[in-house]
């Protein structure tokens, strides 16, 4: 029973703060809504039903959840380090450019082909990110600025790929590529869905991430983040652990890529990423880069997004409300400072 | 296919599209350079720039006048920088996190509005947009007179704001001011200069110069608003700003580069030129990226630039 109430009094500090920048942000959201001429009672019902209306739209969360975890992961380790790696989208669409080859174009058996991709995605990732990680050490190139413009060479490689080297031949002229085999398909989990493997990937990438943080390496990377000065005291070679953690946060990215392809498309389609690098960064900062807060924060951003299609779909109300409803929710938990602030100056 | 591309019609009117694309660019970049210049980068341009657009096209569709529509952009850039203002420097938050925050939240707003203004019609709504003005005898010059002066007043304004952001910048004590806010806030502070102030000042001429650049797209080059019409434009101008070091007449030049490559993948690809248009398309961030190992050597970077400035703290 104490031991009970001593977790409590743990846990809701680190869960409240969340909690309340959420409801700030819907309740500036319903505003907003007002403001514009639409019903924001009616909106919020919508969202919820959509989102949890029915176990196929449960499963859909699940199915957007999984990319989406992964991909905070990759990105809370930079973030962590205080590099700041706004190139999910680039590392997810190279990560994923790199599977696809290797599953149309390596002969081998599945067994040995459907790892040989997991690692490709990786490395394609883990490459992209890698770009901007040396940049960065060697020539201190603002990572900021490299890692977006990487996401725009990353959108135009693919596209250039899914209408040219890599199209489809039989595919009608769609920017698209071939299937990959269905031997390398990740297994659904509930007949009838789109429910894959992946969220059952992302869980175990959580876990791993989880231990990571315990080992040399991810204290290092945090030792970096905390004080770059100390960590050169400390003997740690700065420029190499920057390229390592953007490495790493790419080649997350890039499995998230594979789970995506592998997990629901089968194959490479143009615009493949989608915005989700972007998302992602909003699903670690909710989360304060901790990656069971992580699971959490994606889940909740996941719904938004399937109760959203849905509320546009029924009410007529734009999805852009969850967009307004994500920048909000970053807003209020970076403003949380302020408070603290206040209240200890009139302390 | 090479005679079709050397012949002038073809020259000019690419190089005419190339003025037109780099004015969406250039604008938010000239006002980026007051705030980064200030020490505030703004990543939520963007945003901005969406919001910008929307409410350029709304005033002008409600009133019927240009000119009110560019008032509306140009209000409502500065309105929600307020946003991004407020999270930097009295929140004193990460900026890259705000940017973030404000371009997701602007993307969202935009076409929140416009759909709530306008519903969802079976044709867009569209208005009249700013027509190209003949400059008298200048707009006569071979070559030169189709490429410069046939543009719309949107274009002669951009180049008027750029030289006027030049002289602002390096020759009136408030460019002063800016530069000394962003070399050495704390000495600044000690002369007597208000440097939240000159910072909230610089962030919200950036969000002016923003939605400026955002309405030049719905009501200076196409005549309705898109969702995510500003297509990362807002992002370019922040490389801009840096590949330019700081410089509104560097900017121009940078702005150019970007508008050469987008209006030279429009007419390879009409004309089916083999090289694949995305390289051409990408070819301009890849240009950024080197850029930037050349300028980061050179460390032009204004002294005090993303940090938060708090009184009393040493």
């Amino acid at each position: 029973m104490k031991s009970g109430a001593g977790r409590t009094a743990r846990i809701l500090p680190a869960v409240l703060p969340p909690l309340i920048s959420v409801l700030l942000a819907f309740i500036v959201g319903g505003l907003l809504l007002i403001l514009l001429g639409y019903n924001p009672l009616e909106a919020y019902a919508m969202l919820f039903r959509g989102a949890f209306g029915s176990t196929n739209r449960i499963c859909e969360i699940l199915v957007k959840a999984a990319p989406l975890i992964i991909l905070a992961l990759g990105i809370s380790i930079a973030f962590k380090s205080q590099i700041w790696n706004i190139g999910g989208d680039g590392q997810f669409t190279i990560g994923a450019i790199f599977s696809v080859w290797v599953a149309l174009n390596v002969g081998l058996p599945p067994v040995l082909l459907a790892p040989l991709t997991f690692l490709a995605a990786f490395a394609g990732g883990a490459f992209w990110g890698g770009i901007a990680g040396l940049l960065k050490s060697r020539f201190n190139a603002n990572e900021v600025i490299t890692t977006l413009m990487l996401n725009y060479i990353a959108v135009y490689i693919l596209g250039w790929l899914v209408l040219g080297p890599m199209m489809d031949p039989a595919g009608h002229g769609f920017p698209q590529t071939q299937l990959v085999g269905e031997a390398l398909r990740m297994p659904i989990l509930i007949a009838h869905t789109r429910l894959h493997g992946g969220i059952i990937l992302a869980l175990i990438m959580v876990v791993l991430i989880y231990f990571f943080w315990k080992t040399t390496l991810g204290f290092r990377i945090e030792l970096v983040g905390k004080s770059v000065k100390v960590a050169r005291y400390a003997g740690i070679n700065v420029p190499r652990t920057m390229v390592l953690t953007m490495v790493i946060s790419g080649g997350m990215a890039g499995i998230a890529g594979w789970c995506e392809v592998f997990g629901i498309h089968y194959r490479l389609l143009d615009h493949l990423a989608a915005g989700y690098g972007y998302l992602a960064i909003v699903v670690a900062l909710l989360a304060d880069l901790n990656p069971i807060g992580i699971i959490i924060s994606a889940f909740f951003f996941s719904a938004l997004m399937v109760g959203g299609a849905t509320m546009e779909r029924m009410a007529g109300i734009p999805f852009s409300l969850v967009d307004i409803i994500e920048g909000l929710v970053i807003i209020f938990v970076i403003s949380r400072v302020i408070y603290t602030r206040w209240r200890g100056d009139r302390a | 296919m090479l005679d079709q591309l050397f012949t002038a019609g073809f020259v000019i009117s690419f190089l005419a599209g190339a003025v037109r694309m780099s004015v969406p660019i250039l604008l938010p970049a000239l006002g980026e350079i007051f705030t980064e210049r200030a020490g505030i980068l703004n990543l939520g341009l963007e945003g901005i720039m969406l919001v910008g657009s929307v409410c350029g096209f709304w005033g002008t569709y409600a009133t019927g006048s240009l000119l009110v529509g560019l008032l509306a952009a140009v209000a409502a850039g500065i309105l929600f920088s307020l946003v991004m203002a407020f999270l930097c420097i009295t929140v004193r938050a990460n900026q890259i996190i705000a940017g973030t925050a404000v371009t997701i939240l602007g993307g969202g707003l935009s076409i929140l509005i416009f759909r709530a203004v306008f519903g969802i019609r079976m044709l867009p709504p569209s208005v009249e947009i700013f027509h190209p003005l003949h400059i008298p005898l200048l707009s006569k010059i071979p070559l030169l007179g189709p490429i410069l002066f046939q543009q719309n007043l949107m274009v002669y304004l951009t180049w008027a704001l750029m030289i006027v952001s030049g002289i602002v910048l390096f020759k009136t004590t408030f460019g002063l001011k800016v530069r000394a806010v962003g070399e050495h806030p704390r000495a600044a502070d000690s002369r007597g200069i208000n440097v939240i102030l000159i910072r909230y000042i610089c962030v919200m001429i950036g969000g002016g110069f923003a939605g400026l650049g955002g309405a030049f797209l719905s009501i200076g080059f196409m005549n309705t608003f898109l969702d995510q019409m500003t297509g990362g434009r807002g992002f370019i101008a922040v490389a801009v700003v840096i590949f330019s070091r700081w410089n509104p007449y560097r900017a121009m030049g940078a702005a150019l580069i970007f508008g050469c490559a987008n209006a030279l993948q429009l007419r390879l690809q009409a004309l089916g030129f083999p090289i694949p248009h995305q390289f051409l398309l990408a070819f301009p961030y890849v240009l950024t990226i080197l850029a930037l190992i050349s300028v980061s050597k050179r460390a032009e970077v204004p002294a005090a630039f993303t940090i938060p400035y708090t009184r009393g703290e040493s």
